[in-house]
């Protein structure tokens, strides 16, 4: 565990920093510096990432998918 | 719904003037600009995919399909939430409200303000949505993010011809 203040920085690894530049009541504001090939997520859209890599099969396994999906739509609106 | 954007759909011819798409899952699709929409972080698992094309093929309506214009193997499609849920309400956290170029001052209304789509995910034989992780497109400078609920009660949906759309507990 570390302890920082606001405009105080941690390093990690050498080639990431993360600043912490403002503290409210109920947030933290950081700042990330890392190189281009480090992507920088909120946790929580880790499982939106996969999410959306499985969205992407439904158009690129053919129109069947699309065509199901129109047809489930139809009859649910029926 | 009426909204200051338009989609390019799929009836309109491609001209020689304007740049083109050859889309593997929807043919040639004619680029315009005033439909490109740009996503200035990308999307979760795409960061890199800044500008996509809503498109609409009149058959397949209210379906909408989010090419994108720099990796023609890279398209989604998706429906308006108010499609799968009447009721749903979005929370824009001021992050993403800056990201869109939204004022803080009001709440953007969908559908005049802003263009929201829950992308289709194949389960099975169904597909299902994330009411929780919506594309939002702000229709008045077509800048698009896709916003995470952050400890939101989970709201996946699965559709099923009998019972239609069902969240999943």
């Amino acid at each position: 565990m570390l302890r920082r203040r606001p405009g105080e920085t941690i390093a990690i690894g050498g080639e990431i920093e993360i600043e912490v530049i403002e503290i409210s009541r109920t947030r933290v504001k950081l700042g990330v510096r890392a190189p281009r090939h480090v992507t920088v997520l909120r946790k929580e859209t880790l499982a939106v990432a996969a999410e959306n890599r499985q969205a992407l099969e439904l158009v690129s396994s053919g129109p069947a998918g699309v065509a199901e999906a129109l047809r489930l739509l139809g009859a649910a609106l029926e | 719904m009426t909204a200051p954007m338009t989609m390019t759909t799929m009836a309109t011819a491609p001209t020689s003037m304007t740049p083109v798409i050859c889309s593997p899952w929807l043919g040639d699709i004619r680029v315009d600009e005033d439909c490109e929409i740009f996503f200035p972080a990308g999307l979760p698992g795409f960061e890199n995919e800044h500008r996509l094309l809503p498109v609409e093929v009149p058959a397949q309506r209210p379906l909408v399909y989010l090419q994108s214009i720099e990796r023609e193997r890279v398209c989604f499609v998706g429906l308006p939430v108010y499609v799968i849920h009447a009721g749903f309400r979005l929370e824009i956290p001021e992050d993403e409200r800056a990201l869109l170029g939204l004022p803080n001052d009001r709440d953007p209304a969908i559908g005049e303000d802003l263009l929201c789509v829950a992308l289709l995910m194949p389960c099975g034989d169904s597909v299902q949505v994330n009411l929780n992780a919506p594309i939002v497109i702000n229709l008045h400078n077509r800048r698009g993010a896709q916003i995470v609920s952050q400890g939101a009660p989970p709201a996946t949906y699965r559709l099923s011809a009998d019972s239609g759309w069902t969240l999943l507990c």
